[in-house]
């Protein structure tokens, strides 16, 4: 039998790595090495409900963890490496609203603003310096952190991945507050794969930004043009 | 029996809808004439069912299904509603039988089939609307009736005072139906239900009020709300025009008289502003009417002095009603309620035999009519019947619905509150002088139109319209004179006791002295023949631009109430020379002033517009926007959830 508390200081030292993850994922331009961490931090969470489990002994979190590696660890990257080999963009380097120095440093005042605000819808409350607390915190920092990079980033590919990370933050929320029944997890990972699918095959070639798409769907004459010249 | 007249009219009209639009395509008299046929028989149903229910005073409730607790689709008519019933179904009826004929001489080809039907639909509309038994059917009919009402406005479609007309009424309806909406809303928020039941006094009700006046006060069009009117009437064609100004301006009156009666306790600041908002509209509405030339017009700001008249009943009714004054108050509804039945069969007599006059001379300006009495001498007959009943002059039935009214004001000495009883008696000496304005008003109408010489050739040219083109109008005018000359005997009939004059010796005793007069001078006159042209400054003969005009007439009037008028002078001249001596060319315009439009109305679309225009940079924004909005409204949330909840 495993301590509890050391399976309480690993959760929070994966947390950690889901933070670094994040603001990896905010910051890079390098796109190869972003599905990467992408990996990297959907395997964090696996981890998180293997201790999980190892804590509470729910068969659901074992399932979660078994689904979220095969689609999050290996499909979902593995597919977008694959286009994005084959399409050969290796930076991103458009950005909307915010550069990624600046997105950093707003994550962190955001994860502070979330902290605060918790902690004062929890005061009072038994669970305010619990575990629990903390994977709100974090899950909830996450969803936000990845939407921050799906509105500041042009290229698809990102935006894809900003959403996955937004996904990736309600999974967290849910293993930690809410227990999800596995049925909506399940059905969120097929959700994710038919996503990245069909981003993939609208944006024709996921190297285009959306505001190009248009354009693209002209030149490929896959629309007729209805504006008359002059 | 009653349940088996009421779903033969509905089936009836229900038949009169579809007749026409299955044979849209198909240009011909016969359908259209089956289409208005069952508006007939229909209304004539219809007036037996609302005429047994009047007498007898059964109420009839009929629950057709129930899908929710809160809310079941039913209908029910207690006398109230059967008096409106039988408002729609005269009015209707000798409508349908004017539209026989009158619609052939249309222009629009198959499209007057549609115009049949949509006439049906309005008309059906209008009458669930006032046999609704819930909230949300009363509702769900109210704005059926106001979208057919815009299709049969837009009839002419292609003409650019339709299309201006059909736009502002579609806006000014649909406002009507959102302040309907909101109070229905806040009703149920007050009392959980959707029925018409009472809703205790608190402050969800007194808004629920504000909002349904202002809903019903757009549809009567009541001022400032009223701008609809004068643009819609002449747009329409004839029988539209009257059933819209004779019935469906009633509908806000019965919605507004049902949810007095059944669903609030009215306060007496209640009263006061719907009193208010009444004495306005019957002023400033007849004064306006004095200045039209359109004879549509006209009739249509007479139809807003006439609502403003109602109103004043309904304001007296709330005041007594919160002075523990029922009899006062009784006589206060009762007249209001008695001047809407009036007001219904003078005012669709007036448009019908002002349709007549526009079908023959082809145009609506009274300054390019006169002399019809001699060319038409029916219509002419008939219009001088309407004019006498809405100048108010005894026996008819505007002097016996106003006479009610005013014994209510003359009685108002006896309330307590002396600030209240100035009120009251300034709004009576207002009241007065609409009376006096609406007779001045229609001797101008009738005497351009009709006496003296043809000032156009096509008024020269006029001819009789055919027979049922004057079988309608006659049956209204008929109505006109009865509901005058026998009202005492008719709330005696109905079980109702009100202190007002036998109008029936009255008119014995006006007959008798116009006899008198006539045989006097009939005795007394000279027999010399004397044969003398009237004085034409100098001019060897008589033209028809020497005639007294209409503006003529009507000019010490405008003198008096220049100040309302507000005339709008523009003067823009050029000159030679760059001091200004030397006068080159100019123009000049004297024009009136639309004070509501300029003042209320444009303001009120220009800051929408502005709005509009701030609000559609959220529209057209990219992908990445909206999602920092979505960012934000979460962040908000938090903000929200964390510090304010």
């Amino acid at each position: 039998m495993i301590d509890p508390a050391f399976i309480q200081d690993v959760i929070r030292v994966l947390f950690a790595v889901v933070i670094v993850t994040a603001a990896y994922i905010i910051s890079t331009r390098n796109m190869i090495s972003l599905v990467s961490v992408y990996a990297l931090q959907s395997l964090t969470l696996v981890f998180m409900a293997l201790a999980l489990y190892s804590l509470e002994g729910t068969t659901v979190l074992l399932a979660i963890a078994c689904i979220t590696f095969a689609s999050k660890v290996l499909v979902i990257p593995y597919f977008i490496a694959t286009i994005q080999e084959r399409i050969r963009i290796k930076r991103d380097i458009e950005f909307h609203f915010l550069s990624p120095t600046t997105s950093l440093l707003l994550s962190m005042a955001l994860m502070l603003f979330i902290y605060i605000a918790l902690a004062h819808i929890m005061e009072g409350t038994p669970g305010r310096e619990s575990l629990f607390f903390f994977g709100a915190v974090i899950g909830i920092s996450l969803m936000l952190m990845g939407m921050m990079v799906t509105f500041s980033r042009k290229r698809a590919i990102t935006k894809v991945l900003g959403y996955l990370t937004m996904e990736n933050g309600v999974l967290l929320f849910g293993m930690f507050v809410t227990e999800l029944p596995f049925i909506i997890e399940f059905l969120i990972i097929i959700d994710l794969i038919i996503l990245v699918m069909l981003t993939t095959i609208l944006t024709v070639g996921l190297d285009s930004t959306l505001e190009d798409y248009h354009n693209r769907l002209h030149r490929f004459h896959l629309v007729e043009d209805t504006e008359e010249g002059p | 029996m009653i349940v088996e007249l009421f779903i033969l009219s509905i089936l009836v009209f229900f038949l009169g809808i579809l007749v026409p639009l299955v044979t849209a395509a198909r240009d011909q008299r016969v359908f259209r004439t089956a289409a208005l046929g069952c508006t007939i028989i229909g209304s004539v149903v219809l007036g037996v069912l609302s005429l047994v229910i009047l007498l007898t005073g059964q109420v009839f409730s009929w629950t057709i299904f129930q899908p929710f607790a809160a809310f079941s689709l039913g209908f029910s008519v207690d006398r109230l509603a059967a008096f409106f019933l039988l408002l729609i179904a005269a009015v209707s009826g000798c409508v349908a039988l004017y539209a026989t004929e009158y619609i052939e001489h249309l222009d629009g080809g198959s499209r007057r089939n549609l115009l049949c039907g949509c006439t049906n639909l309005f008309i059906l509309s209008m009458l669930l609307v006032v046999v609704s038994a819930n909230t949300v059917s009363f509702l769900f009919f109210w704005e059926l009736m106001a979208g057919s009402s815009f299709l049969l406005v837009m009839y002419e479609y292609t003409g650019p005072d339709t299309k201006k007309a059909g736009i502002f009424y579609f806006v000014m309806t649909q406002f009507s139906t959102l302040f309907v909406m909101l109070g229905i809303v806040l009703l149920y928020g007050q009392t959980g239900s959707f029925s018409l039941a009472p809703a205790g006094i608190s402050f969800l009700s007194t808004a629920a009020f504000l909002a349904l006046l202002i809903g019903f006060s757009i549809k009567a069009g009541i001022i400032p709300f009223h701008k609809w009117l004068p643009y819609a009437h002449p747009a329409s064609p004839s029988p539209i025009s009257a059933l819209m100004s004779a019935v469906m301006l009633k509908i806000a009156v019965y919605g507004l008289v049902r949810f007095l009666l059944d669903v609030f306790s009215p306060e007496l600041w209640w009263g006061i502003v719907i009193l208010f908002l009444g004495t306005a509209s019957a002023v400033l509405g007849i004064i306006y009417a004095l200045k039209e030339y359109d004879i549509k017009a006209m009739l249509a700001y007479s139809s807003i002095e006439n609502v403003g008249i109602i109103f004043t009943g309904i304001g007296l009714y709330v005041i007594f009603t919160s002075y523990h004054m029922p009899g006062l108050a009784s006589i206060s509804l009762l007249g209001a309620l008695f001047h809407s039945l009036n007001h219904a069969m003078f005012k669709s007599l007036l448009f019908l035999t002002a349709g007549s006059v526009v079908h023959a001379t082809h145009t609506r300006d009274i300054e390019q009519m006169g002399g019809l009495v001699h060319r038409m001498p029916y219509t002419s007959a008939l219009f001088f019947t309407g004019a006498l009943a809405i100048a108010a002059l005894p026996p008819l039935n505007g002097f016996a619905s106003e006479i009610l009214i005013f014994i209510s004001f003359f009685s108002s000495v006896a309330v307590a509150d002396p600030l209240l009883k100035v009120l009251l008696f300034i709004c009576l000496a207002l009241f007065a002088l609409t009376s006096a304005l609406s007779a001045a008003c229609f001797v101008k109408a009738f005497g351009s139109v009709f006496l003296a010489l043809p000032r156009s050739k096509e008024s020269g040219e006029a001819r009789e319209v055919p027979l049922r083109m004057l079988l309608g109008p006659a049956i209204l005018a008929a109505a006109c004179i009865i509901l005058g000359v026998f009202a005492a005997q008719i709330f005696v009939l109905v079980g109702l006791s009100v202190p007002m004059p036998d109008l029936f010796l009255v008119g014995l005793l006006l007959l008798a002295m116009a006899v008198l007069t006539y045989a006097f001078l009939f005795f007394t006159a000279s027999r010399d023949v004397r044969i003398a042209g009237t004085w034409g400054c100098g001019t060897p003969s008589q033209q028809p631009a020497m005639e007294y005009s209409g503006h003529g007439f009507s000019e010490p009037i405008d003198i008096i109430f220049s100040t309302v008028y507000r005339t709008k002078m523009k003067n823009e001249r050029k000159f030679f020379d760059r001091k200004n001596c030397i006068f080159a060319e100019g123009t000049a315009d004297i024009s009136l002033m639309k004070i509501f439009e300029e003042y209320v109305y444009l303001p009120v679309a220009r800051a929408s517009y502005h709005a509009a225009k701030v609000v559609s940079r959220f529209q057209s924004g990219c992908l990445d926007t909206y999602l920092l909005y979505v960012f934000c409204t979460v962040i908000a949330i938090i903000i929200y959830l964390g510090w304010l909840a």
